[in-house]
């Protein structure tokens, strides 16, 4: 057969070109034509965190995976994707896909957190840090869920758990139904982002009468933090205090724009970004304006320096120092006019004071306030938190997902921490009436700030946790950077933008890429299904050639004339449709 | 899909061809030029027919649900040039009809088999990476089933086109002619009223090409047998 075929390829060429050209042609088209890929299911996985924090790393080193889909009941986890939900999430089973060197772990989280019960989500936070406190290797992803995910996640459960269990034949009608998936995804290695500039933003209300007055600080970060950057919406920690902030500029900008109430100190407001990250927004801001500039609101006379963080739930308040203030200093002031004014004003409100000293030898600082108080400034953290510690303030779980619609559960509060909007605005009632009380240096007990716009609070808070405001996300062209610095400019005077760059030699923060990673599922068998389907098709093929050979032919050769000859072609003894296998 | 799976589906596709090509005693008779000559008429006509249908039927912008019947029918008539086609092929080889009835359909049913499928498997197993899916395997069963067609296809033409075909043998062979250039149109038309299921289709269309055939089949040895 094959020198027929030469011989006919051989006269193809040499004759009729324009049969060769129809021949070949829509072959070509066909075979350069582009065919899409096919996945069974493509959906969007959030990387853990990757970062070096003064030289330590933290979280996942790796991005890229190719491995097929286990869940943690398998027996061989190694070099395979382990995926988790959420409600079977633990730490035991994390680690043990960790110890059996797994490919990739992917957790699925559900798609509206608040439906999730209190206790997983209060272990979930707690875990949050330990996950990111030592490296690994392997790559840690989350997904949120869908119902395609949700039924790949079923059947590889299934296939999972029925590995080593049942007798030949269950495996043997197992592997002909079951469906594998292979995880893919698309994106490359991680490697560290350079000159990454994390952006905070400054602005100042001027004091009146006279030269060198008094300087009050209020600080807030507004970057966020959680096991996942790309899910990390912050609300609680610190959406509530840069809201705040924003809203004590409004109110003090009110203020001093009347000569009557316009005051004799000058207001300086910092949003500050890397708050999350060892504060690194303020620590280059303070050696800029100490050390390399020869004048500056920070040099001369600061009052005290207020923080704010995380304000936006809970009934107590606590102001953390790191050395109890003087008496007769601004600092004493505010601290008794917030006592007085939580006491009689807000009586559900427990106000204390607590007292931590700078560790110089800890990882990373507890509060922002620390940083000023290693430069000598006088300075404290307000928060409804009682320690640094808390978990709350850095977990992906901390939105704001009060849903509005009827559909959720409207007005039940979720799982997780959250933004209270009446306990934050009551916080920044206290707040306001605290610091102008010290400000205007008054002793009656007045009401000044019936003015709460709890609409702007509220659109403030909504606005900031509707993106995650991770710092390896907020570049200094981001959304978010410019809309603070609209609003600072509303208000404010001299609205500044500042920069922190890594050093080069010994950078203090190294951040990664790759951190959002679009994942395919493809269905794929297992290689026993091949030689299965091998075994059955060759069955197949056997059956029609025996009922060609013997059932059709011999129906035929039954009618044939015994000899039979054709017109042009080689006189042959034999009748045609005898069969002439071998 | 892997390379294995495309070996799994090319032999399940191909074989049968093979086997009809070996036992029909076509290698006897230095066919597979002929064979070629019928394949390359079969892309020809295809060429045509796309032609045809693009100038002639523009695409229909009516709903997405509603199913065309009117001009799905249309479309399956310019199927008839499949017809022309064949009797084209088998006029030109001289021989006794059982020749010239297996070389057009050899040749006609290959080319149709490499043109659909064989690339395309080529492609998608050596160039993308696809999920599995049994659509495949049925692309395959379906190549199977075309063979018989084209088969049947081929000897109704040529009884079709016969002198001394008997009276009462005009009505059967132009019922089956009908049936077989709308076969296509039947099958679309089954699957979207009865909404079957892809396997489900697969066995309605082998039960009626093995249906066309045999009756063909019976046609032609009764007509052969009378000679």
């Amino acid at each position: 057969m094959f020198e027929e075929a030469s011989e006919v390829f051989d006269n193809m060429f040499k004759s009729s070109f324009p049969l060769t050209f129809i021949v070949f042609i829509p072959a070509v088209l066909i075979l350069v034509s582009p065919l899409p890929a096919e996945a069974a299911h493509e959906f969007t996985v959030y990387r853990m965190q990757q970062y070096d924090l003064q030289g330590q790393p933290y979280g996942t080193r790796n991005a890229i995976l190719n491995t097929e889909a286990r869940t943690v009941e398998a027996e061989v986890l190694s070099r395979r994707c382990v995926i988790m939900r959420l409600v079977d999430f633990s730490y035991e089973r994390y680690q043990k896909a960790l110890r059996q060197s797994a490919g990739a772990v992917v957790i699925i989280l559900p798609k509206n957190m608040s439906t999730m019960p209190q206790d997983i989500v209060q272990q979930f936070m707690e875990l949050e840090p330990e996950m990111l406190a030592t490296e690994t290797i392997v790559p840690v992803y989350f997904a949120l869920e869908d119902e395609e995910l949700l039924s790949i996640y079923t059947q590889t459960l299934t296939s999972s758990s029925s590995q080593g269990s049942s007798s030949a034949a269950e495996v043997l009608i197992h592997t002909a139904t079951a469906n594998g998936f292979q995880m893919v995804t698309s994106g490359a290695q991680s490697k560290a982002v350079s000159d990454w500039a994390i952006t905070s933003l400054e602005g100042r209300l001027a004091g009146t009468g006279g030269e060198d007055l008094p300087t009050i600080v209020l600080v807030a970060h507004y970057d966020s933090f959680g096991v996942a950057p790309w899910l990390s919406y912050g609300a609680d920690s610190n959406g509530s205090g840069v809201s705040m902030l924003l809203e004590l500029a409004r109110l003090f900008s009110r203020l001093y724009t009347y000569k009557r109430t316009h005051a004799g100190y000058n207001l300086l407001f910092f949003v500050s970004g890397g708050g999350k990250f060892n504060y690194q927004g303020t620590k280059r801001w303070l050696e800029d304006n100490l050390d390399h500039t020869d004048s500056s609101l920070l040099q001369d006379n600061v009052a005290f320096v207020l923080c704010l963080d995380t304000l936006g739930n809970g009934d107590s308040l606590h102001l953390h120092v790191s050395k109890p203030p003087k008496e007769g200093t601004a600092q004493y002031a505010l601290l008794k006019e917030l006592e007085t004014v939580a006491s009689s004003q807000y009586p559900e409100v427990k106000f204390s004071m607590v007292h931590k000293k700078i560790n110089l030898a800890d990882d990373t600082l507890a509060w922002e306030h620390e940083r000023f108080g290693i430069r000598r400034l006088p300075a404290f953290t307000l928060s409804h938190l009682n320690s640094h510690r808390e978990v709350q303030r850095s977990s992906i779980m901390d939105v704001r997902s009060v849903s509005p619609s009827s559909e959720h559960g409207a007005g039940e509060p979720p799982a997780g921490p959250h933004v209270d909007l009446r306990k934050l605005s009551r916080n920044t009632k206290l707040i306001a009436e605290s610091l102008a009380r010290v400000i205007y240096n008054l002793t009656e007990k007045v009401k000044i700030c019936r003015q709460m716009q709890e609409e702007q609070l509220s659109s403030v808070v909504d606005w900031l946790t509707a993106q995650p405001r991770a710092a390896q996300l907020v570049d200094k062209d981001s959304s978010v950077v410019s809309t603070l610095e609209y609003h600072l400019g509303r208000y404010l005077k001299d609205v500044r933008r500042h920069y922190v760059k890594a050093d080069k030699r010994d950078p203090e923060f190294v951040f990664y890429d790759q951190l959002k990673q679009t994942m395919n599922a493809y269905r794929v068998k297992p290689a026993i299904f091949d030689l299965l389907l091998a075994f059955c098709i060759a069955a197949y093929l056997g059956v029609i050639y025996l009922a060609i050979q013997f059932g059709l032919l011999g129906y035929l050769r039954g009618y044939q004339c015994p000899v039979s000859t054709f017109g042009s072609v080689e006189v042959n003894e034999t009748p045609f449709l005898v069969s002439h296998w071998f | 899909m892997t390379l294995f799976h495309f070996g799994n589906c090319f032999a399940l596709a191909y074989f049968p061809y093979f086997i009809t090509y070996k036992c029909s005693g076509l290698s006897e008779y230095n066919a597979f030029w002929r064979c070629v000559q019928a394949g390359a008429t079969y892309l020809f006509v295809q060429l045509c027919k796309m032609l045809f249908l693009a100038t002639f039927f523009p695409t229909w912008e009516g709903g997405a649900g509603v199913y065309d019947f009117v001009g799905e029918f249309m479309k399956a008539t310019v199927d008839l040039a499949d017809l022309l086609g064949l009797h084209l092929v088998m006029s030109r080889n001289a021989g006794k009809g059982e020749y010239k009835i297996m070389v057009a359909a050899m040749g006609w049913a290959t080319a149709e088999l490499v043109m659909s499928r064989y690339i395309l498997f080529l492609y998608l197993s050596l160039f993308t990476f696809i999920s599995f899916d049994w659509k495949y395997i049925q692309m395959s069963f379906d190549s199977n089933i075309s063979l018989v067609h084209y088969i049947a296809m081929a000897a109704v033409v040529w009884m079709f086109t016969r002198y001394d075909l008997p009276k009462s043998f005009r009505l059967p062979v132009t019922v089956l002619l009908g049936l077989c250039v709308y076969k296509a149109f039947l099958m679309e038309l089954f699957v979207h009223v009865f909404l079957l299921g892809s396997w489900t289709a697969l066995l309605v269309k082998a039960v009626l090409t093995g249906s066309i055939s045999l009756c063909s089949l019976f046609l032609f040895v009764t007509l052969v047998h009378s000679n």
